[in-house]
């Protein structure tokens, strides 16, 4: 059996891997391109300057959307361990998990019904 | 020759281009299309002027730089582009080859990374902040404001000029929108000329509509040569709305047919090319999915703005509109090869009756701001690429108020 | 349990992915050139030469922008990726064997989210923040049904331990079992990479979107990046689904790659036939065919799982 330890080094040392190889890219960059910096753009929509800022708080239609996902996100959380104990567990274990997402999913339909899946 | 300049070499290979046509320059936009497919792999489009090495302007036949774009549209896109880049423009469709080999020429030379534009352009200055007297100023810029939105809610509104040189776009179209999230609010259609606008010289009629109104001008035209041009015309707007609906290769299925009707391929060629794509387009169900109900144009109210054409034919949404396209260029792409002469009757382009009080544009352009209000960005872009105003055809009409 | 690979196959795989992203993206440019005649298939180097352009041109900036905040979100993209390939065992021994392999390649790959929707709101520019928010969306859509997906591979092999995943696998393929779960998976790994028929956050109708305003090296790492995410997506799928490296005649590594190379060969054909899903129509989709389908595979494969004792 392999130490925690182990198993993840290689994890850590592949993170620094891509890291470096960004790093390096941009560094390629650097040394391959010549010329004076650009002077900083107005950002683009077909040529006219923008009014404003686009930074601003964006009004997404889809809230509703992430409501429901959330609370089934939660329950996978749920879902994972449950993998390893089904056989042990045994029938009590799906039909606890099942009536569990059934309850989910009548809110989902519940939920479309209202129209939260439907935004434009 | 070290790795710099091998690697720099292969960079200045490849060509990426931000096209920008100016109204009234279709033709020269086609021969530029044309010429950067004929010239390979190397070649492509730039979809905004990060993406981009190389602008082309595509200017009207006889127009000076930039025709009736805003004077300073050129500019201002060149100093987004970011170095090593190249610029031409092309004022006549016998100039789309030629400036598309300089701007091969000017990368390939390399001037682009070594002393770059002129300094002190236009794009340069900073602007003041024109949105407002008395709002804060960030980098010359006011922050959103806050504005009702269609649901009852108060909320930040980004206003944005959508064109003139979006890919798949209108020429020279500026179409004013206020967003609030990703929803198009309000929308307003910026009259065409600028400060730039020429009016038209008599032979440059609007490419699209060329047949017809040369034989009501009493010049002699094959309905062959009439029905190779509606054919052209509805395959460059569907190629355009398959362009914005994100399936690119139908879209350069309906660019190559296009051009080779434009070419003078002969309907045993052109017929069963346009039938496969017509059959490829009406077979996807998620095609329809995504644009059904988009942008509704019931008859009445088509004919109540004087919508003429496939538009006022399709009588429904977006995809009912995008579905006329393969069906009638199938039908003139039948007759190209008649010899027969153009009757002298009321002349009807491909977007409708030329002989009315408006040029059919016209009612496509009003017909616009009530659909785009409400609309998400992208279904937005979808309903304008549906009803594709022509440009070209409002030339005529706005010169005389100008 | 599986063994893992030495030390050295750190550096081993970032190339690898990198090679089979660039393949792709050559295929990919074949398959678009194939109606343009003769010598379509030169167009295969076409990405790495495209690469060296992005390399070349200068890196810019938007006015006001918050560059480095799009920067660490373009910098995610291939992080992403390449972590979650970690997992895959290439042949039959990965770079690492976490006792939560399919959690961690989930959580890995949920990178995108924060990486895509960085790299749309730094460059403070209207059409890339709506490209940004794109990709929230099609995250929320996506997401779940890849989940249970994921899970339901788990759930045959009663374990999170990829290496049990194949060794699970060694009489009958998940695939043949789990043809939902499977298809889910694909259509989730052109999702998770923003690519082909889910590429609406890079939409043309955006000008590019989240990718609108990025030029230079941070344009080729996010361009990049999503074909190295698409890779990982689908070279997950063949321990998952498709029964690892085992196979007759050639060797493990091999059919690893043969079996990785198919699954992307499908989703290039997938890009060819289907147009840009906008999320405001699939949202329905996701929620009300996709995730009960995948929950009924995960029952059936619950319901054998019981019957195993």
């Amino acid at each position: 059996m392999m130490s925690p330890m182990s198993v993840w080094e290689p994890v850590l040392v592949l993170l620094g891997v891509v890291s470096g190889g960004v790093a390096a890219l941009h560094g390629l960059g650097a040394w391959l391109r010549t010329g004076r910096a650009l002077p900083d753009a107005g950002a683009f929509s077909g040529g006219l300057p923008p009014r404003e800022h686009a930074f601003s708080r964006f009004h997404v239609r889809w809230y509703p959307v992430t409501m429901i996902f959330l609370a089934f996100d939660m329950e996978m959380l749920f879902m994972y361990p449950w993998v390893r104990v089904v056989r042990t567990m045994g029938v009590p274990a799906v039909v606890e998990m099942f009536l569990f997402l059934a309850v989910l999913l009548t809110a989902v339909v519940y939920a479309w019904r209202e129209g939260a899946l439907r935004w434009a | 020759m070290g790795l710099r300049t091998a690697l720099r070499r292969i960079a200045a290979t490849r060509v990426a281009v931000l096209l920008v046509t100016a109204p009234g320059a279709t033709a020269v936009r086609l021969a530029v299309e044309a010429g950067v497919r004929r010239r390979g792999p190397a070649w492509g489009w730039a979809e905004s002027p990060a993406a981009a090495n190389a602008l082309l302007v595509a200017a009207g036949p006889g127009h000076q730089a930039g025709g009736t774009l805003p004077d300073s549209l050129p500019g201002r896109l060149w100093d987004l582009l970011p170095h090593p880049k190249a610029r031409a423009t092309a004022a006549g469709e016998d100039e789309a080859g030629p400036a598309l080999d300089s701007l091969a020429e000017a990368l390939a030379a390399g001037p682009g990374w070594r002393s770059g534009s002129a300094p002190g352009g236009p794009g340069r200055q900073a602007r003041k902040g024109a949105g407002g007297q008395d709002t804060e100023l960030v980098a010359g810029l006011p922050m959103a404001e806050r504005g009702d939105d269609r649901d009852g809610l108060r909320l930040d509104v980004l206003h944005l000029p959508l064109g003139p040189a979006l890919p798949d776009w209108p020429a020279g179209l500026v179409v004013d929108v206020a967003l609030q999230g990703d929803v198009v609010q309000e929308a307003r259609v910026r009259p065409l000329s600028g400060p730039g606008a020429l009016p038209p010289s008599g032979d440059a009629l609007p490419y699209w509509d060329e047949p017809w109104l040369r034989a009501a001008h009493g010049e002699s035209v094959s309905e062959g040569a009439a029905h190779r041009r509606r054919c052209a015309a509805h395959l460059d707007s569907l190629g355009r709305m398959l362009g914005v609906a994100g399936w690119p290769g139908p879209a350069d299925r309906a660019r190559r047919l296009r051009d080779a009707a434009l070419r003078g391929a002969p309907a045993g060629v052109l017929l069963p090319g346009v039938q496969a794509l017509r059959r490829r387009v009406e077979r996807s169900r998620t095609l329809r999915g995504l644009v059904r109900g988009l942008g509704p144009l019931p008859a009445a109210r088509a004919r109540e703005l004087g919508v003429d054409g496939p538009a006022l034919a399709a009588a429904g949404d977006a995809y009912d509109r995008l579905l006329r396209w393969p069906t009638e260029a199938e039908r003139s792409a039948a007759g190209v090869d008649s010899t027969a002469l153009l009757a002298d009757r009321r002349p009807v382009g491909p977007r409708g009756r030329l002989d009315g009080p408006r040029p059919p544009s016209r009612a496509l352009l009003d017909a616009l701001p009530p659909l785009l209000a409400g609309a998400e960005l992208a279904a937005a872009r979808l309903i304008v690429a549906s009803l594709d105003p022509d440009p070209d055809e409002l030339l005529g009409e706005e010169a005389p108020h100008g | 349990m599986a063994e893992t690979a030495p030390l050295w196959a750190v550096v081993v795989l970032p190339l690898a992915l990198v090679v089979l992203a660039g393949v792709a993206a050559g295929a990919d440019a074949v398959l678009s050139a194939a109606h343009g005649g003769a010598g379509a298939w030169r167009r295969a180097a076409d990405p790495w030469r495209e690469a060296v352009r992005l390399l070349v041109q200068q890196p810019r900036r938007t006015r006001a922008a918050d560059r480095w905040l799009g920067r660490i979100g373009i910098g995610l993209v291939p992080v992403a990726a390449v972590l979650a390939a970690a997992v895959v065992p290439w042949g039959l021994r990965p770079v690492t064997d976490p006792a939560v392999g399919v959690v961690w390649f989930n959580a890995m790959e949920a990178l995108a989210w924060a990486a895509v929707w960085l790299a749309g709101w730094g460059p403070n520019s209207a059409f890339s923040l709506v490209g940004g928010y794109r990709f929230l969306a099609q995250g929320l859509a996506y997401e779940l049904p890849h989940m249970l997906a994921l899970t339901t591979a788990a759930l045959g092999a009663e374990s999170l331990r990829v290496g049990a995943v194949v060794a699970a696998q060694r009489g009958l393929w998940f695939v043949v079992w789990m043809p939902v779960a499977f298809a889910v998976h694909l259509l989730s790994a052109a999702a998770l990479a923003f690519w082909g028929p889910f590429a609406h956050p890079l939409g043309r109708d955006v000008a590019g979107g989240a990718a609108a305003e990025w030029s230079g090296p941070d344009r080729l790492v996010l361009l990049a990046g999503r074909w190295l995410l698409l890779a990982a997506g689908a070279a997950f799928a063949v321990p998952l689904f498709l029964g690892g490296g085992h196979g007759p005649l050639l060797p493990a590594w091999l059919w690893t790659v043969v079996k990785t190379a198919a699954v992307l060969a499908a989703l290039l054909g997938l890009r060819h036939l289907v147009p840009t899903v906008r999320m405001d129509r699939y949202m329905e989709v996701a929620w009300l065919v996709l995730v009960p389908l995948t929950l009924l595979q995960a029952l059936v494969v619950a319901v054998v799982v019981l019957g195993r004792r």
